[in-house]
């Protein structure tokens, strides 16, 4: 029997995505045209090995839980896996307090029913593979309180800008957690992913509850960093590692992995990335069509030019329009002679009578869901 | 919920050696058409989309793959409480020994106690090896508001290759007077699909009888309709109109891949009120390089484009490197073809790697060439 149960956390309220966000969660974004965010971090558990899983949801759910449905797509065992959806019953008073630990202080007792000694705790607005079994062994071998994975970049003044960094000493000890401010290039940007034993946690949670109503998990964690009491320790991933934290970087995501050898850092043979069906055909190129360096997905008609974008599920691309730079999601059409670049166009949009819509490279714009243009 | 109390049995037995190294290890239902799909897909989907609860699927020639793939019967749809796709090979029975499927009216034979314990009160023939789209509970209200005892669908087919097929000649209100197997002078166009629909009861006397005639050669066509027509039983022709195909040799299944490719095909896959279902592939997107050129093609996800395509059809995860050609081609999952090589005309199968810069099938072939080993690269 496998030691740990996962735990997939949504964002905390600094995390943002204009537009995308008034409809779903971030976990519920489409990404790269066929998957959705939380295929990553509920595939890098199933495929751990990790068969029981959390799923925290705060707001909009309704586009999240249609796609988890019973979880079978992400090859979880139906009798001994389970993957559960919880909710917090927050009130609506006043949205700070609704924190993660919030979130799990109201789900205590289904986090009591589990019966596996270690969690894995691991956000659904990143965007990562890694084998959390070698994590869950490293973090059993070092004797540490708590493991954090971390990636080091060194492009911080102007990416993961609401991510949280860590502080490590020589022995990869973690000595704080503070908020990325943007104020230096190199830096260990923290995944929002633990590894410590379900005891641990569940203390941690009411220890939170007695310092403030608004502490998250990392704000605990921090405290005892710096009070000597907790020993937290760093793991450095490697591979490929995005944070959906804003519009642009969520477009700067979609747009990276549209180069294949990019995207052979974060997809590997062994290591699938499972998604729910949506039945779709192949994709018709028609002979007017023109596509070069993008990312297709299935059941599309193309007979329009498109350079450089990515594509969603049953997109609808007419004769004569050039889409560039785009990240086009499921079910849009593209109309006759309609030219667009660097947008976000969101489900089942329309862009028919507008016929120029070019929005500068360094700030992506959006077209809304279900518009008609 | 029961929906209907109709039982679907598809026959699925045959090897389709006219397919050549493709049915190697595979039964022909097996083989992939479209680019992500099995023959079987469509009429299991056609059974779902109908409301048919229960299916039965006749399996014998390499049968292994076949029975896994239908056996898993949520891929339809068909797994929800009273549904369920069952997977019927030649058995050893307590009062029978171990015997092949003699036929195709012999397969159902051995299958009574299976049909009988659905209580079905009408009993729907398929076959397993054509690719169509067809509404099942449509030509069930026909088969009930004639008071028929069987039903035959039919498809109306140009006259100069009428007889190629099992030819139908109707009178009044399309009742069928006279069944000719491949008339060499045919008097009418509509030749039956193989889709049949019985009264269950009716059809398990007949073959109850056929099951002792020494002389018979169990088959629906050759023995169970003339017989049915000889009692003078109500038989109709169902006629279907839109796309059908038996895609026998390597030449139908390429040009049914083919087919898809015309803006006004006639076989809409993408249509969602009749959808086809087929088995769910992990993988990633398409990948379209800067490289690649695409000129009418019918493209699925895992496949890594940096070539030129020209009407053709790729299946999952197809890699094409640059500087390859791909024209007028099939290429089935998983193919490889490397960079600099040219394809053209043919029908690549599941797996195989075409060298760097060699080059398959030619432009004026009379035939489409099938391909089922490694090709190996040229200088």
């Amino acid at each position: 029997m496998f030691k740990a149960f996962g735990i997939v956390n949504s964002s905390e309220r600094n995390i943002h995505v204009e537009g995308l966000q008034d409809y779903r969660a971030i976990g519920a974004f489409s990404f790269l045209g066929r998957y959705r965010v939380i295929d990553f971090p509920i595939s890098n558990m199933t495929n751990s090995g990790i068969e029981y899983i959390q799923v925290y949801v705060k707001n909009k759910p309704r586009s999240l839980v249609e796609h988890l449905g019973t979880g079978r797509h992400y090859n979880i065992n139906s009798k001994s896996g389970n993957l559960q959806i919880l909710f917090s019953e927050h009130s609506g008073v006043n949205d700070i307090y609704n924190t993660d630990i919030d979130n799990y202080y109201s789900n205590l007792e289904c986090i009591e029913a589990v019966h596996y000694p270690y969690v894995v705790i691991a956000p659904n607005y990143m965007i990562y593979t890694t084998d959390y079994s070698k994590l869950i062994d490293a973090h059993i071998e070092s004797g540490a309180d708590v493991t954090m994975l971390y990636h080091s970049v060194d492009n911080a003044k102007e990416n993961h800008l609401n991510c949280h960094i860590l502080n490590l000493n020589r022995q990869k000890g973690v000595l704080s957690i503070e908020h990325n401010h943007g104020n230096a290039k190199n830096r260990n940007i923290f995944m929002d992913t633990y590894v410590m034993s379900k005891e641990l946690f569940i203390s941690l949670i009411h220890k939170a509850k007695e310092i403030s109503s608004l502490y998250t998990l990392a704000d605990v964690i921090n405290a005892g960093c710096r009070d000597g009491e907790l020993d937290v320790r760093g793991i450095s991933h490697r591979g490929y590692f995005a944070s959906i934290t804003d519009f642009k970087s969520y477009h700067d995501a979609n747009m990276d992995l549209i180069d294949y050898k990019t995207a052979t850092d974060l997809f590997h043979d062994n290591w699938p990335i499972y998604t729910r069906t949506n039945n779709s055909c192949p994709t018709h190129y028609f002979d007017t069509a023109n596509v070069s360096n993008s990312v297709i997905s299935n059941g599309s008609m193309i007979e329009g030019t498109v350079e450089n974008s990515i594509v969603g599920r049953g997109c609808t691309i007419k004769k004569g329009a050039v889409i560039k730079n785009c990240v086009v999601l499921a079910d849009c059409t593209i109309g006759e002679n309609v030219h667009i670049e660097n947008l976000v166009v969101d489900k089942h949009a329309k862009i028919t009578h507008a016929k120029e819509i070019i929005s500068p490279a360094d700030e992506p714009g959006y077209i809304k869901r279900n518009d008609t243009l | 919920m029961k929906q209907n109390s109709m039982l679907a049995m598809i026959l699925a037995g045959g090897r389709g050696s006219r397919l050549h190294e493709l049915t190697n290890k595979v039964a022909k239902p097996a083989v992939g058409y479209g680019g992500k799909y099995r023959i079987v897909d469509f009429p299991l989907s056609n059974c779902a989309n109908s409301g048919i609860d229960v299916v039965g699927v006749l399996t014998q020639y390499e049968s292994v793959l076949l029975n896994s793939y239908v056996a898993a019967g949520g891929r339809w749809g068909l797994d929800a409480k009273d549904s369920g796709v069952y997977v019927l090979p030649p058995r050893e029975k307590a009062d029978a020994g171990l015997d092949v499927y003699r036929g195709t009216a012999d397969a159902i034979s051995q299958n009574i106690d299976f049909i009988d314990s659905q209580n079905p009160e009408y009993l729907l023939i398929l076959s397993g090896d054509h690719i169509y789209k067809m509404n099942y509970a449509k030509m069930l209200d026909d088969h009930i508001q004639h008071k028929a005892d069987a039903t035959i669908a039919v498809i109306e087919v140009p006259m100069k290759e009428a007889s190629r097929f099992g030819i139908m000649n109707t009178g009044e209100d399309d009742r069928i007077v006279e069944f000719e197997e491949k008339p060499e002078h045919p008097k009418s166009n509509l030749a039956s699909m193989g889709i049949y629909i019985f009264n269950w009861k009716l059809l398990r006397k007949l073959l109850l009888a056929d099951i002792k005639n020494p002389d018979s050669n169990h088959d629906f066509g050759k023995d169970i309709i003339p017989t049915l027509l000889a009692q003078d039983k109500a038989l109709y022709a169902y006629k279907f109109k839109g796309y059908w195909k038996d895609v026998g040799t390597i030449d139908s299944l390429w040009e049914a891949n083919m087919d898809l490719l015309s803006p006004n095909s006639e076989l809409d896959l993408n249509d969602p009120t009749w959808k086809i279902y087929t088995e769910d592939a992990t993988s990633l997107p398409q990948y379209i390089c800067d490289t690649a050129v695409i000129n009418t093609a019918f493209i699925t996800q895992g496949c890594v484009v940096e070539g030129e395509i020209t009407n053709s059809v790729l299946f999952t995860g197809v890699k094409v490197g640059p500087g390859a050609k791909i024209i007028d081609s099939v290429l089935m999952p998983g193919v490889v073809v490397e960079a600099g090589a040219v394809v053209q005309r043919a029908l690549v199968a599941g797996g195989v790697v075409i060298g760097a810069n060699a080059r398959v099938g030619s432009k004026d072939s009379e035939h489409i060439e099938l391909v089922s080993k490694r090709v190996k690269g040229a200088e």
